[in-house]
């Protein structure tokens, strides 16, 4: 049996753990349908431009995001559990089993939020639905780095519970603040200095938030050099959570614990 | 070539040393058994041996592979059931076992026959429907044996196989380990209970304080023990003196101490009985005593464990 076949494993195993905590889905979808279904409506109504169009597709991205950052939560649990013993023992090389795992975050979040996508699709006409299948490959590269993200978080909380999940929420408001999910860029624009506006919009979860917005609902020619950007911009958080959890478990092995 | 080998294997945590030039070796196909109290190093061993943890120095080398240069290959050949079983909280048993089995190359075809019938084996099939999170201490441990027993790995490590679990489900533990030796598995079982370690070792490692104290056979460490072996006597005197009698038995080979334990009645510290006890027999018949009754005790594991470190086994199970 190869490497690859057993990662594929691993990371289908830890794909399945994703979808069989029934309470994490509930939360998830009822606050990600809450967004769309609800704070997108009461919104539409204070702003002078469509939100609920704008808002709808970042929902998309959001639910993307949360759920790509739940991978640094089963890897925390597998460390504090020992389970990490046990990836240690199988025949898979160390490396193997971080890739496994970036796999099945990028994955995991992939499917949650392409439920979410055709939610959004019968609340909301789309014009260009098969742009959507150009964009999967590359929110796919993006919910792997942020899955990069929440493995180094995991690595950096060690088994204290409340440090990891206080960094999470740190992670997530700044990445979410820091973006054109919740506003467009002209707004920050009008608030933020230069160099932040730059950082909001070379934002991973802006450029794909921009790009689910454009190319799948108002039907925009897809741009690659927007997709090459994503892929960019993903990338570096991919192979830096990579590196901090193969570090995490490099400390394991030596150690015994973080 | 032994199927394990370690030289000056040291490992520190911090300023703690868990093994301290730890030399030990398993023969191919046989179940090596470390004895030793908790805090003595045995998890320490497996799990370096198992390439979890990395040595912080000297070598370990498993079926000719070196655990620090070549784990992945290492990974291919071991198994591990593990001291506090590993599962995920959210699978049932089975879909763990399909997961094992299928990481570790078991075919396809036979993956669910054989888990059913180890699952009925080791009475886990009334808990299919659980979920892991939901198993009881000793249903966890038998699933924990279960992945070993359905991969069957060429070295298998079993790290205290049948703690938390009754007495029926031990000596089925035991039984599959022991069939798993005789297809050809090489064993490593830890342990701090001596009716486990008494029942599956070929071999007997002692390991105190990170480091391997005596390591040999049960019966020759039993013997090692100067006057581990307690014989009692009842005798009836014969036309001689029962004193003439006492003192020529306390000069019989291997006889350590002999007292008195009543009228006619002797408790003698021997070293291998079953050497003496004939010597005495005959010694009886010469001097025309009537041997009345003769009960032989021999040292347990505790004893040897005792002798060869001064010190008691931790677990008050085996006091």
């Amino acid at each position: 049996m190869t490497e690859l076949l057993r990662i594929l494993q691993l990371a289908g195993n830890d794909f399945s753990y994703f979808f069989r905590t029934k309470w994490l889905m509930a939360v998830l979808l009822s606050l990600n349908l809450s967004d769309m279904l609800v704070v997108a409506l009461v919104f539409q109504r204070l702003m002078d431009f469509n939100y609920f169009q704008f808002f709808v597709p970042a929902v998309v991205v959001m639910g993307l995001f949360v759920a790509a950052l739940d991978t640094g939560r089963r890897i925390w649990l597998a460390i504090r559990e020992g389970v990490i013993h046990y990836y240690l023992s199988l025949p898979i090389s160390t490396k193997g089993v971080v890739i496994a795992y970036l796999l099945a975050g990028g994955l995991a979040a992939l499917v949650y939020s392409s439920s979410l996508l055709l939610i959004a699709l019968l609340v909301l006409p789309a014009q260009a639905v098969w742009n959507t299948f150009i964009l999967m490959p590359f929110l796919f590269i993006l919910a792997m780095g942020l899955a990069g993200i929440a493995a180094t978080l995991a690595a950096l909380a060690s088994t204290h519970a409340e440090f990891f999940f206080a960094y999470q929420q740190i992670v997530q408001i700044v990445l979410l603040t820091l973006s054109t999910v919740f506003y467009p860029i002209h707004v920050v624009e009008q608030y933020l200095p230069p160099f932040l506006v730059n950082i909001v919009s070379h934002n991973p979860l802006s450029l794909a938030t921009e790009a689910m917005r454009e190319y799948t609902f108002v039907g925009t020619p897809v741009q690659p050099l927007v997709l090459l950007m994503i892929f960019l911009t993903s990338m570096p958080f991919a192979i830096v959570g990579g590196l901090a959890y193969l570090w995490a478990l490099r400390a394991i092995q030596v150690k015994g614990k973080l | 070539m032994y199927a394990v080998e370690t030289q000056n294997l040291t490992k520190r945590y911090g300023k703690t040393h868990a093994l301290k030039g730890l030399d030990f070796t398993v023969n191919p196909k046989e179940i090596m058994v470390l004895l030793g109290p908790n805090g003595s190093g045995k998890t320490t061993l497996l799990l370096i041996l198992a390439t979890i943890l990395k040595p912080t120095s000297g070598s370990a080398v498993v079926m000719g592979l070196n655990v620090t240069k070549q784990p992945t290959r290492i990974r291919q050949i071991l198994g591990i059931s593990f001291q506090e079983a590993r599962g995920f909280w959210r699978h049932k048993p089975a879909e763990i076992l399909r997961f094992h089995a299928a990481i570790c190359g078991v075919p396809k075809s036979e993956r669910d026959a054989k888990i059913e019938e180890i699952m009925k084996d080791l009475e886990l099939w009334e808990a299919r429907k659980k979920l892991f999170m939901h198993l009881s201490g000793g249903q966890t441990k038998r699933l924990e044996v279960s992945k070993l027993l359905l991969q069957r790995p060429r070295f298998a490590i079993f790290d205290e196989p049948s703690s938390q679990v009754d007495l029926r489900g031990k000596r089925k533990i035991w039984g599959e380990i022991l069939k798993l030796r005789d297809q050809g598995s090489t064993i490593l079982v830890a342990t701090n209970e001596v009716r486990e370690a008494e029942f599956l070792a070929d071999r007997v490692t002692v390991l105190d304080q990170g480091q391997s104290v005596v390591c040999d056979t049960v019966r020759n460490l039993k013997d090692k023990i100067a006057g581990g072996d307690v014989v009692e006597l009842q005798l009836e005197p014969g036309p001689n003196s029962i004193e003439e009698l006492r003192e020529r038995l306390s000069t019989i080979e291997g006889t350590v101490n002999l007292v008195t334990a009543g009228e006619n009645q002797y408790r003698a510290h021997v070293s291998m009985a079953e050497a003496w006890v004939p010597k005495m027999t005959s010694l009886c018949y010469e001097k025309r005593a009537r041997l009345l009754s003769v009960r032989v005790t021999e040292p347990s594991l505790d004893d040897v464990f005792l002798h060869f470190t001064g010190k008691v086994l931790e677990n008050p199970a085996n006091a």
